[in-house]
Order: C-alpha cells, then sequence, then structure tokens
C-alpha cells in the first residue's frame, strides 16, 4: 500500500472526526444529551474502522477487507451533517445516513475473503447498494420531515409540500427492504460459517460472531418498532449497544491479526518439534498442527514418476484451482521436492504457510527420500506380482493351447492308425493308403501348431540371429502392413534383445487388436548407452497405459531398468517408446 | 548320388537314411554335429549334405554356419538345410554367398519322400530350393503399397516358383505351360515389379526374394 495514500486516508478520517467534533461542541447544549453522546461514539468507529483497515491493508494489500473498513469509517463521519442544523443539512445527511450501514454489509458479507465469491454474495451487495441513497430520495419526497426525525425542518424540504397520502406506506415499504437484506446477511453469514473448516473459521470467527450478535440486535430493534410505538430512551438504549460493539469490532479483527502473529510462533515451536527426530508420518502431523488446518496433507514428488505420493508411496492428486483444497508446491533449484495440500483459506496467509514449509524443508527433503524408497519398494512388490501372474497365465494359455490343439490332433492321429490298422487285411490298399493320407494330414497340421506354439513363448530367430532380423520376422508375419525403420545392426545383451522384441510384439499386438490401425512403424536405435524402441501407429489412440498389456510391458522394461513411456491421444495414432539401458 | 547326413536326432538321421537308401540315394555318412560333418565332407566329400539347422553345443544355428562353411570350402557339394521353422531370414543368409547349390526347406518335408529327394538332387546338381512356406510368408506379406497385388493369377504362381528356386523348365512342367508362355510370363513379372531382368536361374532367385523381403 502507498504510504501517502495511507496518510491522506489517516488525516481524511482525523480531519473528518474533528470536524464533527466541533460541531458537537457548537450546536452541543442545543441538542437532546442522548443523541450528542451517540455521535460521540460514531466518531470513535469511525476512527476505529479506519485504523484497524490501514493497518489491514497494508498487512494484506491483495485483500479488499482493509480498504472496506476503511470506507467503513469514512462512511460513518458523514454522520456529521446531521448536526449542521439547518433543514438542507438534515436532508443532505438523511440522503446518506444508510451509506456506512450499506458499506458494512458488504464488508460482512465478503469477509474474509475481502471479494464476492458466490452468486448470493453479489445478488446481496448490488441489492444493498441499490436501496440506500435512492430509497432514501424517495422517503424524503414522499414522507413528511416530522416522521422522518426532523421535528424542527418545515415542510417541504425539497419542494414538495402539503399532505403526503403515501408517507406510511412508503416507511414501511423501507422497513421491510431493511429487514429483509439484515435477514439476507445473517444467513449468508450462518450458512458461511456452518461450511467453513478449521482453519477458515479461525480467521472468520472474530468477524462473524460480532455481526451476527450485531444483526440479531437489529432485528430486535426493528420487531420492537412494529410492536410498540417508538419510545425514544429504549430506540437510543439500542443504538449505543449497537454502536458500542462497531467501536469494538474492528479490535477484534486486530486480534484476528494478532493471533495470526502468535501462528508465527506455532513456527518456532515446529522448528523445536523437528529438532528431535520424528517418528515416520509424524511430520504430517507436525505441519497440521503449525497451521492449524487438521485435513492438511504432505505429498513428495518423485522425479522417476513424474508423479507427488504420501508417505506410503500411494499416488496423490493435486487439487485443481479454485476448490476448497489448495496446494502449496516447495521447490529446490526450481525442482519440485513436495508439496502441501491444505484448505483454501491457508491461501489468505501464504507467507505463514512458506514460513512453514521452510522450516520444515529439511525434514521433508528426509521423508522424501524416505517416501521415494518405499514407493519404489511398493512398485517393486506389486511388478513382482503382476510378473509372477502374468508367469502363471502364460502357462495356463500354453496348457491350453496344448491342450485343445496339438494333444487333441494327436488323439486324432493314434484314431486314424488305428484305423489304418484294423483295416489291414480286410480292406484294400487304396483304402488304407487313404486312411494313411488323412494320418499323415492330421500330423502336418499337428507340426504347424507346435511351430507357431513354440514362436509364441520363445522366438528362435531373436537369440539367433539378434533383434534385425527378429524385427524383420515379426514385420513379415504381422496382419498389419508393418516398416522396421531403424534396427541395430550389431547384437545386444540379451535381455535388452527380448525386452525390446517384447515391446515391439506387444505394441503390434495392441495395434491390430485394439488401435485398428492400417500402419505401423518400428523404429530401434542405440543412442548415448540406450536402445531406444519407438513403434507408432496410425490408429484410433486412446491406449491405457494401466492396461493388463502395457502394465506388464512397462514391467518387462522395469525390470532391465529401462522406461515405457505410451503416448495415445484419441483419434491420433498410439506411439509406445521404450528406453533401455545397453552398455555395448 | 552320395549324401552325408547331419543330425543330433539319431532316430530322424536313420529314418532319412533310409528313405533315401530306398530312393536310389547313396547315404555315404550320418553324424551328430557340425564338427563330424566338415571332418566327414573333408576327407570325402559327397555330392550334397543334409543338415538340421540346430545342432549341438548350442542348438542354435551350427547347421546353418556348418553349410555355409562347406559352401565355401566345397562349392562342389550341395547343401540341404532342414528347419523346425521357416524363416525367410535364414534363406536369405544361405542364398548371400551365391543361390547354386543350396536349400532351405522346412523339415515337415521329410513326410513326402519324392519331394525331399527331389530338393537333394536339385541342390546336389547346383540348383537352389527355397522351401514354399518360406516363399507364402514372403508373399503373403501385408504392405501399404503391394505391386505383387498387381500381378495376374498365373504371374504370382510364376513369381512364388521362380521364388522356390525353380528353373523355367520346372515352371513349364509344373504349371503345363510352353517355355514360351513362361519366358513371357517372366519378362512380364520383371518390368511390373520393376527388377533387373537375369538370365542366371540363381541370381533370378535372390532378386526375387529380396524383392519380396523389402
Amino acid at each position: 500500500m502507498n504510504p501517502r495514500l495511507r496518510l491522506a486516508l489517516a488525516l481524511a478520517a482525523l480531519a473528518g472526526g474533528l470536524v464533527n467534533l466541533a460541531l458537537l461542541l457548537r450546536t452541543g447544549h442545543g441538542r437532546p444529551e442522548p443523541l450528542a453522546f451517540l455521535l460521540l461514539v460514531i466518531v470513535g468507529v469511525s476512527w476505529s474502522f479506519v485504523g484497524a483497515g490501514l493497518v489491514a491493508w497494508s498487512r494484506r494489500p491483495a485483500n479488499r477487507t482493509g480498504a472496506l473498513m476503511v470506507a467503513v469509517g469514512l462512511a460513518f463521519s458523514l454522520n456529521g451533517l446531521r448536526l449542521v442544523g439547518t433543514p438542507l443539512g438534515f436532508a443532505l445527511w438523511f440522503l446518506v445516513a444508510t451509506l456506512p450501514a450499506a458499506v458494512l454489509a458488504h464488508l460482512i458479507a465478503v469477509f474474509p475473503d475481502g471479494r464476492a465469491t458466490t452468486r448470493l454474495q453479489r445478488v446481496f451487495i448490488a441489492v444493498n447498494y441499490a436501496t440506500t441513497v435512492p430509497l432514501a430520495l424517495v422517503q424524503l419526497l414522499l414522507v413528511e420531515p416530522a416522521r422522518l426525525g426532523c421535528g424542527g425542518c418545515p415542510d417541504g424540504l425539497l419542494g414538495i409540500g402539503g399532505r403526503r397520502p403515501y408517507g406510511e406506506a412508503v416507511l414501511a415499504v423501507s422497513g421491510l427492504i431493511e429487514v429483509g437484506l439484515a435477514v439476507l446477511l445473517l444467513w449468508i453469514l450462518v450458512t458461511r460459517w456452518r461450511r467453513a473448516s478449521g482453519p477458515r473459521r479461525r480467521s472468520l470467527a472474530p468477524v462473524a460472531l460480532v455481526g451476527m450478535v450485531l444483526l440479531v440486535l437489529y432485528l430486535i430493534q426493528e420487531a420492537l418498532l412494529v410492536v410498540v410505538s417508538r419510545p425514544a430512551p429504549f430506540d437510543v438504549g439500542f443504538d449505543l449497544a449497537i454502536l458500542t460493539l462497531l467501536m469494538l469490532w474492528p479490535l477484534g479483527f486486530l486480534a484476528g491479526l494478532a493471533r495470526a502473529r502468535l501462528d508465527r510462533s506455532a513456527v518456532g515451536d515446529l522448528a523445536v518439534e523437528l529438532g528431535e527426530p520424528l517418528p515416520p508420518g509424524r511430520l504430517e502431523q507436525a505441519l497440521a498442527r503449525a497451521l492449524h488446518d487438521p485435513t492438511l496433507q504432505l505429498a513428495y514428488w518423485l522425479p522417476d514418476r513424474h508423479a507427488f505420493v504420501d508417505a506410503a508411496g500411494r499416488p496423490v492428486e493435486l487439487p485443481t484451482a479454485g476448490g476448497d483444497r489448495a496446494v502449496t508446491v516447495l521447490r529446490h533449484d526450481g525442482d519440485p521436492v513436495a508439496a502441501l495440500l491444505h484448505d483454501a483459506a491457508l491461501e489468505d496467509d501464504p507467507a505463514l504457510v512458506r514460513a512453514v514449509a521452510a522450516t520444515a524443508r529439511m525434514t521433508i527433503e528426509n521423508e522424501r527420500l524416505q517416501a521415494e524408497v518405499r514407493a519404489q519398494l511398493e512398485e517393486v512388490r506389486a511388478s513382482r506380482a503382476r510378473i509372477v501372474e502374468f508367469g502363471d497365465a502364460e502357462r495356463r494359455r500354453v496348457e491350453r493351447n496344448l491342450h485343445d490343439g496339438a494333444q487333441q490332433r494327436l488323439v486324432n492321429l493314434s484314431l486314424a492308425l488305428g484305423i489304418a490298422r484294423s483295416q489291414v487285411g480286410t480292406a484294400s490298399e487304396e483304402e488304407i493308403a487313404l486312411a494313411l493320407d488323412e494320418a499323415a494330414a492330421e500330423l502336418r497340421h499337428t507340426l504347424a501348431e507346435l511351430r507357431e506354439l513354440a514362436r509364441g513363448i520363445h522366438p528362435v530367430i531373436l537369440s539367433e540371429a539378434g533383434l534385425g532380423p527378429a524385427l524383420a520376422s515379426l514385420a513379415e508375419r504381422s496382419p498389419i502392413p508393418v516398416t522396421v525403420t531403424a534396427a541395430p545392426p550389431d547384437r545386444l545383451p540379451p535381455r535388452v534383445e527380448e525386452t525390446a522384441y517384447y515391446v515391439a510384439c506387444e505394441a503390434l499386438a495392441n495395434a491390430a487388436k485394439h488401435a485398428h490401425a492400417t500402419a505401423v512403424t518400428i523404429n530401434a536405435r542405440q543412442h548415448d548407452g540406450r536402445l531406444l524402441v519407438e513403434v507408432g501407429d496410425d490408429g484410433v489412440g486412446g491406449a491405457d497405459p494401466n492396461g493388463s498389456g502395457l502394465r506388464g510391458l512397462a514391467d518387462r522394461v522395469a525390470a532391465v531398468d529401462g522406461h515405457l513411456h505410451t503416448d495415445s491421444p484419441a483419434g491420433q495414432g498410439t506411439r509406445i517408446t521404450a528406453e533401455l539401458p545397453c552398455e555395448s | 548320388m552320395r549324401v552325408v547326413i547331419a543330425d543330433d536326432a539319431a532316430l530322424f538321421r536313420e529314418g532319412l537314411g533310409r528313405v533315401l537308401e530306398a530312393a536310389g540315394v547313396h547315404v555315404t555318412g550320418q553324424v551328430g554335429d557340425a564338427e563330424q560333418l566338415l571332418a566327414r565332407v573333408r576327407a570325402d566329400p559327397p555330392d550334397a549334405v543334409v543338415v538340421d539347422i540346430r545342432m549341438p553345443p548350442t542348438h542354435t544355428r551350427e547347421g546353418l554356419d556348418a553349410a555355409r562353411r562347406i559352401r565355401a570350402e566345397h562349392p562342389q557339394v550341395g547343401v540341404l538345410v532342414l528347419s523346425q521353422y521357416v524363416e525367410p531370414h535364414h534363406a536369405m543368409q544361405l542364398l548371400e554367398d551365391g543361390a547354386s547349390g543350396v536349400g532351405y526347406l522346412l523339415k515337415d518335408r521329410v513326410a513326402n519322400v519324392g519331394e525331399m529327394v527331389d530338393a537333394v538332387r536339385r541342390v546336389a546338381g547346383g540348383g537352389s530350393v527355397i522351401d514354399p512356406e518360406v516363399v507364402a510368408q514372403l508373399l503373403g506379406r501385408r504392405r501399404a503399397r503391394n505391386p505383387v497385388q498387381e500381378l495376374s493369377l498365373r504371374e504370382r504362381e510364376v513369381l512364388a516358383l521362380m521364388a522356390e528356386g525353380r528353373s523355367n523348365q520346372a515352371i513349364c512342367q509344373r504349371l503345363f505351360l510352353s517355355p514360351k508362355t513362361v519366358e513371357g510370363h517372366v519378362r512380364s513379372i520383371f518390368t511390373r515389379l520393376d527388377l533387373a531382368a537375369t538370365p542366371d536361374d540363381h541370381r533370378r532367385v535372390l532378386a526375387v526374394l529380396a524383392f519380396l523381403r523389402a
């Protein structure tokens, strides 16, 4: 906040108050005592709001709460107009008399964000301002001055005199509008309080509770006005109570700020707590305590996986902007280290969150490393289980193929031979030859099936001739056109060759089975001590990297310390890339 | 005709030996691995060897390597390599050093004695033999642009027989066509596939297979 602006606003508030006091002294003894006393309190309210508002404005320049508080204070100093003592002065005062209450209602409605976030809030603020000066103008025109509280004012204050038949109706409608607005504001406050989380209530409390009391007092006053006729001392008593609360209300806000400063002492407590070695997982609790947010979650960044995980190594989704949850990412040299997932209310005080995070940085870094190790362990366990499962499934598949295929055919063959044998001596030579031909045909099919099965278990060409010939062979058998654009000319370590081959195999199977591709390109090249295998197709895309096929492939690739990337935007083909370390 | 058989499965060796002997082929030796095969060929070169591709010690491609060495050391000895699998790659490797006197057949073919004996005779006579399965696989390959699809049915039959290593004369007999007609088909195929015409049958096999593998 600009210091000059701050000084100007402070001086304006001071001047406004002093003018009011001067007016009070000048007309003091001619006025009824209670009113004079009320005006004294109003000067107090004005200064209190402007002072507290300027403090809030400096502390949180981005939040409009401070500016609104200053506006409330300045609006209150307009009340001095009532003391000018002329009918014109009264009319001017009457026009702006509801402005302080309107700005105050605006402030209460949007605290502590400083801006309207819901539609209800926006509607309330609009109606609230629309009914201030215009409504007062209507009242001035249509209601007799005496009924408005100006006993000495002449009739025809603004040029209109005589009977005003709608006067009482206008007053009744105006009263209803004011009461309606008060009820609406109370409703806004209560619902926000009920929905607020722990840290949000902390900042809401000093304002919302006083605001609720004020509104209830106001509504009681209005209700009494309807029931009984206007007893002046009663009225003044209520006004006094409300104004006194108003004068204290900014102090409550300052107290809230002081509480925030107390929170900074929690940072110190945290530093002490972190001095001792923490049991695993306790860091999150300590941070939650320091930030007064029991829902706080700590997530660690895993560079390998490009993902955040919790202390147990499970993946954590970051909240999206604009929700109830917010995220503060801790970085080291620009790289993410960890993330604090917290209530969005804490975003009001980013400095506090940063201070807590900075204090805990070393411990967080430590826990991150531990989380990384646990995540790797978790991943290894899961992939080990998947690999075993995959192996079992594969054995079952082979058994089923043997049982339904080759074994069945051999049974048929044995039957055909049995028939041929039984025909010896009884049937003609041609008949026996026919039976033997059938047996031979059955045998040919059996051999062909066994060949396919054996190739599926392990392609001999791969171990015999290497990756290049194996990929060429794969391309020759593929049901969709495949182009091998590059293959390493030399032999590579067997595990690398096999992994690369299965990447191509699985990607090709996916392209044919799921992607409905019409062309596939395989590119395998060595670069920088790694073998890069890229398989791209022109199919429908949308392949799921967590589907069983690709998951199994990723496990296979991870087993040789490689990485598998799947790029498969819907409708734009699939590109599967494996990066395999190979020293050769 | 004198033949040496190399296969580590004694039962198969002897069975094949009996089949060949019955067809009038003189089996001069049966061995169980590549080293013994080379030793036997060096000591007494036969007209042809029939060798299994997988033999001890590694059971991968010993037979193939032995066959290539025999071709290099004894150009007059034909080699017929048998394999349980159909691998165009193997066929190409054999043909690389010259297509004459080499053959690559699926092991199943022993079931057809006539075919088997014919293949041994062809390699012994300096011809080339490529298993129809290899050719079928290459011809059946899917490609984005496939000039083979533009050939007529008859031309495709002729192309397949050329790829199997058949001479024009053999193609005539197979398809019951006159030599002139076959020559016409061959010319047409070479033009349509944009291949350089070659009068040599062996180079022709190589050219056709290389084209189909590309």
